[in-house]
């Protein structure tokens, strides 16, 4: 018989004694009685070498045992041997399903259902799947199937229901949540699970507009108890009513602010259903939020609501009290409180006025506490350094560091300030000072190290942050990557690319995207727990969360500056080559790495455990180890523009209205030569912001690439495109003018001056034209920014234009207060005194 | 501060905040599992831009049937607020919403959780300012190697 034919015939069964060997194996692997298992198995073998399903439970159980790769090539063999066996496709689904290959996990489940149609295991874990691929058609197919074979199994029901709503037929969800809760017997007193099962159904009621059933069953269910969660009671109450314009909807939210009078929602809703609109001056919100702070003494919110809506001498009448009383209770957070009022001028100017005027107060006054004044000081200091009037901002500070030089705070808001106005080691500096008056707070700890890193000292940052770091860990930078901490890894990876490392920071970018696709990988065991537990409205929760998870602005900065990295190596190979050599590193450098080579195999060594056959080595424990521990093999990878394009995707859907993103996308597509995309993405940006700097330069960058194209494209693309392109550039227009029209319509934005100059460097223009459109940037006209002024650096730096120090002076002189723009010995000796002393005066005994 | 229940949305904010204030950290799939479980008594302080500035991890601890004398009750597992948006009584609100969340919902009796031994400021406000008593130490408790004191308060009505 031909091998194909073998494997399909109907399999003759095992003799009796090897039946029961293969009965025994099951349950040995249930049992994980791996070591068994095993000998198990091979005692079928050694009768039966061909035995499809013992190949596939021997393949299992090795995958248990650490030799995983063994495992699925036996679990593979097994399945080929025998096609029509449920068992095999079953084991071979959960190979796949460990794996978190999902797609192809249910393709085996749903083969092996062909032959087991009414296997629990099967169905259950199939509609895991379907629920985590998000095929919810199928899923409903699968909860039908469960149902009908386990009826009398309550979540089946849920599960169902929920199925067709997650399928979008609400009514059908409904139809089975009536059926289920019609047939319940017995339910005990306070079970949390009913409850929220009934609030699952009367949200599905809402939903579909059936407000006055819903309400009816919200109330009986309320008054009989069933429902235990109270606030979830009051605020679909609240809602229900507003929607029905009920008059008693006023109370409903009464009811809310006096559960919890620290919610803004409920004041909004409050205010809402009265018709009352927040917009500035509203003299009827003003009262009705009078009436709520009287009668609420202590509630915080309904106070600043009011100083959000009322304006002129009604908000000077507001905030004088507001303020006295942060000052005198000494609330750091006062100003950072107060600072979304700043959008409105006015409102800014009283606020100044009335903080200056308790400055003077507060100076001349004995009555009042010191502390007073010093939290005074510190609003004023805020304030200004907002404001940038740096001068004003560090003379109250000043004051107030002569006055209690040991508060963390008056240090923070100086490193906050010399960062703004660009002194970066200056800065860091004054946070380790803060850092060191409180050594026990984490949260100083994790800011100094991020302003170490921000000036570039990256070793530095991890000393710091090792701190509060495992001490069993790798290395501090290991532990917080454990640990998930977006925070540290986009830090570090800026760090890194701003070193000229681009190789770790793509390694650290990457490294931020493998944490989303952990998370969105997390939600697959609560597709059967959440049922199990019946808390069902946080899993719809949940589901809709991670559809929009890498919206998440880690994600989206991730993607977008690893796109960068991998057209900046495509655009040059040559920075692969250069970071190789290690020629670059200095000797001491050399040495540390070797050092930290041989301190990381050492924790590795002490880690491993000596394998113990019998323990269950789970497919997800083995973690891999790092083969490209300096990032340069995923930098010199052979598909670049492939990969950017994969980062960038989902961000197409999710983040349509972010800029960057179709600048982005722009400059990944353009050099796949993917026209098409290519001008769809300008066309997005430009119905965005159509004067964006780097939408600017992409636009010419596309006319020169359209017309070096040796011939048109073939139709449909060519005209097409055509199309597109004359409509975003008019056709007439030279890029020249183009340019420079651009320049005369933005010439005192700086980064539109910028991207003028590089365009017009793009464009061959001499580079005395192009250095004098840099230079724009420090002439009278412009209001530079330290981000701009830098970027004209770097740009003139590229070009080896002598000009370079020249420019350096005159940003310098711009922003005194700045340290950026200092030439590299200089800057060598900053460095040097970011960690060394203090001007509070404490020792240091942390950094060696 | 806007203070209110924890939403999924709120997880990774969540998450953030503790890896900045406190050295015991835990994967995103930690928190989901408390939010998926008992997803009524975590809370959290937003400020105006959304951001979280304060949480309350909590969770519920409910006794095998076995054990009848063992009584329901909750448990707060990591809380904190942002150093810069202390003294505005944040850490006392979100405690008092998440034990009424967890007296009226799952009808515990009382509430546990530990503090290290040297934290003043947190003992201060769970002693004095919410009640708690100390029930006993626990050497060694804290990664670090320093004693825990585990606390409680009585959730039933006087």
């Amino acid at each position: 018989m031909s091998k194909a034919a073998s494997a399909l015939a109907k399999k003759t069964p095992l003799p009796s004694k090897e039946a029961t060997l293969f009965k025994e194996l099951l349950t040995l692997y249930e049992t994980r009685q791996l070591k068994k298992g095993l000998k198990t198995a091979d005692l079928i073998l050694k009768k039966f070498p061909e035995h499809g399903e013992t190949l596939c439970m021997k393949g299992l159980v090795m995958t248990h045992m650490g030799r995983k790769d063994e495992g699925i090539d036996l679990v593979k063999k097994g399945v080929r041997l025998d096609l029509m066996s449920h068992i095999c496709w079953h084991v071979f689904g959960l190979i796949q399903k460990a794996d978190k290959h999902y797609e192809e996990a249910l393709k085996s489940y749903t083969q092996a259902l062909r032959f087991d149609k009414d296997n629990m295991n099967l169905l259950r874990d199939s509609a895991q799947l379907q629920t985590q691929l998000r095929l919810f058609d199928n899923l409903v197919d699968t909860r039908h199937t469960i149902l009908k074979l386990r009826p009398n199994q309550r979540q089946n029901w849920v599960a169902l229901a929920l199925a067709h709503h997650l399928n979008g037929n609400l009514l059908e969800a409904k139809m089975i949540m009536d059926h289920y809760l019609r047939s319940l017997k017995n339910i005990p007193d306070y079970d949390t699970e009913h409850s929220e099962t009934l609030i699952y159904y009367i949200r599905l009621l809402e939903e579909i507009g059936e407000l006055s059933e819903a309400l009816s069953i919200l109330d009986v269910s309320s008054k009989s108890r069933a429902i235990v969660d109270r606030t979830s009671i009051l605020e679909i109450r609240a809602r229900i009513l507003s929607k029905q314009k009920s008059t008693e909807a006023e109370e409903a939210w009464r009811a809310l602010i006096e559960h919890n009078s620290d919610n803004y929602d409920y004041y909004r809703g409050y205010l809402k259903n009265l018709g009352i609109t927040e917009e500035n001056g509203s003299s009827e919100a003003l009262t009705k939020l009078q009436e709520l702070v009287d009668q609420l003494p202590r509630a915080a919110a309904p106070r600043r609501l009011q100083l959000t809506i009322a304006s002129g001498d009604e908000f000077r009448n507001l905030i004088k009290p507001y303020i006295t009383k942060g000052l005198t209770r000494g609330i750091p957070s006062l100003f950072a409180d107060l600072k979304a009022l700043y959008a409105d001028q006015e409102k800014q100017r009283i606020i100044e006025d009335v903080v200056e005027a308790c400055r003077e107060e507060y100076a001349h006054l004995s009555s009042v506490e010191p502390t007073t004044l010093l939290w005074t000081l510190y609003f004023l200091a805020q304030h200004y350094s907002y404001l940038s009037q740096f001068a004003k901002a560090l003379s109250a500070l000043e004051q107030a560091l002569t006055h209690t030089p040991t508060l963390p705070e008056l240090h923070m808001c100086k490193a906050r300030l010399l960062k703004r106005s660009g002194d970066y080691f200056g800065a860091a500096r004054c946070l380790n000072d803060a850092r060191l008056l409180d050594g026990q707070d984490r949260f100083l700890n994790t800011k100094c190290g991020k302003y170490l890193l921000r000036c570039g000292m990256i070793e530095e940052a991890s000393s710091i942050f090792g701190l509060f770091t495992k001490k069993d860990a790798i290395s501090p930078a290991a532990d917080l990557e454990d640990m998930q901490s977006l925070l540290f890894l986009l830090e570090e990876a800026d760090a890194y690319r701003r070193n000229g490392k681009p190789n770790l920071a793509l390694k650290k970018y990457m490294a931020v995207k493998k944490i989303y696709d952990e998370i969105e990988d997390d939600q697959f065991d609560f597709h059967g727990y959440n049922l199990r537990k019946f808390t069902l409205n946080i899993y719809l929760k949940l589901l809709a969360w991670e559809n929009e998870l890498r919206s998440h602005p880690g994600y989206v900065k991730a993607a977008i500056q690893a796109s960068k990295i991998f057209v900046s190596v495509y655009d040059d190979p040559s920075i692969v080559t250069a970071l190789s050599s290690s020629s670059h590193m200095t000797d001491a450098e050399k040495k540390a790495k070797k050092k930290a080579k041989k301190a990381a195999q050492k924790v590795q060594d002490d880690k491993k455990v000596t394998p113990a056959t019998s323990t269950d080595k789970d497919l997800e424990d083995v973690k891999p180890k790092d083969d490209d521990p300096d990032g340069l093999k995923q930098l010199g990878a052979s598909d670049p523009l492939e990969q950017a394009s994969k980062l960038l995707h989902p961000l197409t859907t999710l983040v349509p209205n972010n800029v960057d993103v179709w600048i982005a996308i722009y400059d990944v597509a353009i050099r796949r030569k993917k026209l098409l995309q290519a001008v769809g993405a300008l066309n997005h940006a430009v119905a965005l912001d159509p004067s964006h700097p780097e939408l600017h330069i992409r636009l010419v960058d596309l006319r020169i690439a359209a017309s070096s194209l040796p011939q048109q494209p073939p139709a449909p693309i060519g005209p097409v495109f055509a199309d597109a392109l004359a409509k975003i550039i008019p056709g007439e227009l030279s890029n020249e003018t183009f340019n420079s029209q651009y320049l005369q319509r933005h010439s005192s934005n700086p980064q539109a001056t910028l991207a003028a100059a590089k365009v017009s460097h793009k464009l061959k223009a001499p580079r005395d034209e192009v250095e004098a459109g840099v230079f724009a940037l420090v002439g009278p006209e412009v209001k530079l920014d330290i981000a701009t002024a830098l970027s004209a650096t770097e740009f003139l730096a590229v070009l080896q234009s002598s000009r370079v120090d020249e420019f350096r002076a005159a940003c310098q002189a711009r922003f005194e207060l700045s340290t950026v723009f200092k030439g590299p010995p200089e800057l060598v000796l900053l460095r040097q005194q970011v960690l060394s002393g203090t001007s509070a005066g404490v020792e240091d005994e942390t950094v060696a | 501060m806007n203070i209110r229940l924890a939403k999924v949305e709120d997880l990774m904010g969540m998450q953030a905040c503790n890896l900045q204030n406190l050295p015991e950290n835990y994967v995103m799939k930690f928190w989901m599992y408390h939010a998926m479980t008992w997803p009524q008594v975590s809370f959290v302080a937003e400020d105006h831009k959304g951001r979280i500035v304060g949480y309350v991890l909590a969770k519920i601890d409910e006794p095998p049937e076995e054990d009848g004398a063992a009584e329901i009750h909750g448990h707060v597992n990591s809380i904190s607020v942002l150093r810069s948006y202390r003294r505005l009584g944040l850490a006392k609100k979100l405690m008092l919403l998440s034990q009424e969340a967890m007296a009226s919902i799952y009808k515990a009796s009382y509430v546990s959780l530990h503090v290290r031994k040297s934290n003043k400021a947190a003992i201060a406000l769970y002693q004095d300012t919410l009640g708690f008593e100390v029930a006993k130490v626990e050497k060694k408790y804290y990664g670090d190697g320093e004693d825990a004191l585990s606390m409680r308060l009585s959730l039933k009505d006087s």
